[in-house]
């Protein structure tokens, strides 16, 4: 049992549409997981399934060995939840907010006390403990819905776009806390539909219209995505063949020809094409691995499926 | 623990929600104040007309008899039969009184005379009294020529139970509580469920390790010790301020009155549980209020409806509230002679809330 979730055959009907279409998923235990898509891909649907918030159509859920729904009452006393849409109380304040759910998980007096200010002092919000959740703003919202989500110290903490609408400093601080906490070894399921921001994930599963269509961490991704790394190299001379790698792309400047080559893994094979070049007596200019985006990779992903 | 987290969260709430708070305060107090201010000196007199085509002493005394009965009040004097009529059609009266010339002559003869009313129907309450009183009227006055003439007649003796005197606003007093008790606790309460589900707050809520059981009773305490208040207010109100006499033991008035305060929240409740938004729920709240309302046996009795009336009056909360309240208010019976109406309350608030219970689902949509 070393999977924090494993789902397999998961499916989401609405009448005849499918918003979720036989889905197979494992989160491994102490990663952070991304699910990826655009809006309406299914990822709330998913994690809403996981959750026991939604009755699946289809398919098994296991969270971290409970089945859902079955063992959904225990299943949540080890999930830390935070919703797609600010879901606390706006007319309680920030302290009674955490107040209120810890008394929900059963901690109770100087314990609960002592664990709020702890929550409070991590995220940065005590000296907002007394404002009304109402007045917050968006930065201060989310760091407030993260820490009812810790309040009873959960296993893995599932976040459904926790990040959207916030401003990219914010966004970045947010996931400096969700690294600390993950070096504490909670296991994290994140959506997102920022590609940027996925890259601080582990692993992640893209989704696209109900279906996954490729797991991988973030440079497995884009190798799948265009076969191997791409590396740009501008070499003085001609050349129109190498030998053992493939050219995507050539182009000719003068004297000077600049090169778009496919390697199945830059880091072992970059060496040995520049060492093959240089014994074919072509002067290397500049070399570079290109740094493909996620959302290059998506796109192409989606174009594939 | 979890129960009494709910429990303080929602009366935090409640405390700064100026809808909600406005809602506990002021409507049962403007609905008692102007209830009390409106209904407690009967000045009610129901304008009539005269129209004297006898003009002789016996006629005059006949009139000036009419103009003794305190529910009517003589606003005009006519000519003519058209134009009593007239007066009536016109709205300036709302009954006009006319007596044939040949009134006294025929009287000094001992042969019968006729009077006629003519009465403005549209509005029955009033027309009932016109002809109550012109039928109190003309018996008195019968009764006094058959003694003159030494002739024989029968005596009414009027002899009161519950009596002497039922004010207008104690006979009202039980139906305006009714109407408090039912409305804000049902209306306020409805939203109890909804907003949160609206709000978005439900998804996190059903993500902590709370049962169905802790959400609905947390909720129903709290609003349960909110409009306490309220019947409170009410009773005291009509009590203290506008001098409503309960015969019976005032805490019976208040036992049944909080089971039905109850049954209302449960019914507030179950709506709650069923609407999809707070319009939705407000609605529905104040959609059963009105045939609560009409079958409550405040306005009309129900023995007076159709007999299907009866079967709805039977399925209608307010019905046996009303019914028990009144017992209590003017007969001054007790809880114990008032089983049937206290039960039906009892079961009908359990039901409230067991079904509540049972329909809400940890689920979101």
């Amino acid at each position: 049992m070393e999977y924090a979730i494993e789902v397999h055959g998961l499916t989401k009907k609405f009448g005849n549409f499918k918003a979720v279409d036989n889905l197979n998923l494992k989160v491994k235990r102490g990663e952070i997981f991304g699910l990826l898509g655009p809006n309406g891909a299914g990822k709330t649907t998913t994690i809403r399934m996981i959750c026991g918030l939604m009755n699946q159509t289809e398919g098994s859920i296991k969270v971290y060995g409970y089945k859902i729904p079955e063992e959904r009452k225990e299943a949540i006393k080890i999930i830390g939840y935070m919703a797609q849409r600010f879901s606390l109380y706006e007319d309680l304040t920030v302290y009674e907010n955490m107040e209120f759910f810890g008394r929900l998980y059963g901690i109770n007096g100087i314990n609960l006390r002592e664990r709020i200010i702890e929550l409070l002092n991590f995220l940065e919000l005590n000296e907002f403990k007394d404002r009304l959740a109402g007045k917050l703003s968006g930065g201060m919202r989310q760091r407030l819905a993260l820490g009812v989500a810790l309040l009873h110290k959960p296993k893995l903490l599932i976040l459904d776009e926790p990040t959207a609408g916030v401003d990219p400093p914010i966004r970045r601080a947010f996931w400096g806390y969700l690294r600390g906490l993950n070096k504490e070894d909670v296991t994290i399921l994140i959506t997102t539909h920022y590609m940027d921001e996925a890259e601080n994930c582990d692993r992640i599963g893209l989704m696209n219209r109900g279906r996954l269509i490729a797991i991988g961490s973030p440079r497995e991704l884009k190798r799948m995505a265009f076969g191997g790394d791409l590396v740009e190299i501008k070499v003085q001379g001609r050349i129109d063949e190498l030998k053992d790698f493939r050219i995507l792309e050539k182009k000719v400047d003068g004297e000077n020809c600049s090169l778009k080559i496919l390697l199945s893994d830059a880091s072992l094979e970059l060496p040995k094409l520049l060492k093959y070049m240089d014994g074919a007596g072509l002067k290397i200019l500049c070399a570079e691995t290109i740094n493909v985006t996620l959302e290059e990779v998506f796109i192409r992903m989606v174009m594939e499926s | 623990m979890k129960l009494l987290a709910i429990v303080l969260k929602e009366l935090r709430q409640l405390r700064r929600d100026t809808r909600s708070l406005v809602m506990i305060a002021m409507i049962p107090l403007i609905v008692m104040l102007l209830f009390g201010i409106g209904y407690s000196r009967e000045s009610g007199r129901v304008g009539i007309g005269i129209v004297n085509l006898d003009d002789k002493p016996i006629s005059w005394i006949f009139i000036d008899s009419i103009k003794k009965v305190q529910t009517l009040e003589i606003k005009a004097y006519g000519k003519s039969i058209e134009e009593g009529r007239r007066m009536v059609e016109e709205g300036n009266v709302y009954a006009v009184i006319i007596v044939p010339s040949g009134f006294t002559e025929g009287l000094l003869k001992g042969s019968s005379v006729q009077v006629l009313v003519i009465v403005d129907e549209s509005i029955t309450t009033i027309s009932s009294v016109i002809r109550s009183a012109m039928f109190a009227v003309t018996y008195k006055f019968q009764e006094e020529i058959a003694r003159n003439n030494k002739s024989e007649f029968i005596e009414l003796i009027y002899n009161s139970v519950y009596g002497p005197k039922v004010t207008n606003l104690e006979s009202f007093t039980p139906l305006v509580i009714g109407i408090v008790l039912q409305l804000v606790p049902t209306t306020l309460i409805s939203i109890a469920i909804c907003k949160e589900k609206e709000r978005g707050t439900f998804e996190q809520l059903i993500m902590s390790p709370v049962s169905r059981f802790d959400i609905i009773f947390g909720k129903l305490i709290a609003f349960f010790i909110t409009t306490l208040v309220d019947m409170f207010a009410t009773l005291g109100i009509a009590v203290l301020l506008f001098n409503v006499n309960i015969k019976g033991q005032m805490l019976d008035a208040i036992m049944v009155s909080t089971v039905f305060l109850l049954g209302s929240l449960g019914l507030g409740m179950l709506i709650s549980v069923l609407s999809r938004n707070q319009l939705q729920a407000n609605q529905a709240a104040i959609f059963i209020f009105i045939p609560a309302l009409l079958f409550s046996g405040a306005l009309v009795p129900i023995d007076m409806l159709s007999p299907s009336a009866r079967i709805i009056a039977d399925f209608t909360p307010m019905y046996y509230f009303i019914s028990a309240f009144r017992n209590i208010m003017l007969k001054g019976l007790s809880l114990w002679e008032l089983s049937q109406q206290l039960s039906a309350l009892t079961i009908y608030a359990t039901l409230m809330m067991l079904t509540a219970l049972i329909v809400l689902r940890l689920r979101v949509d």
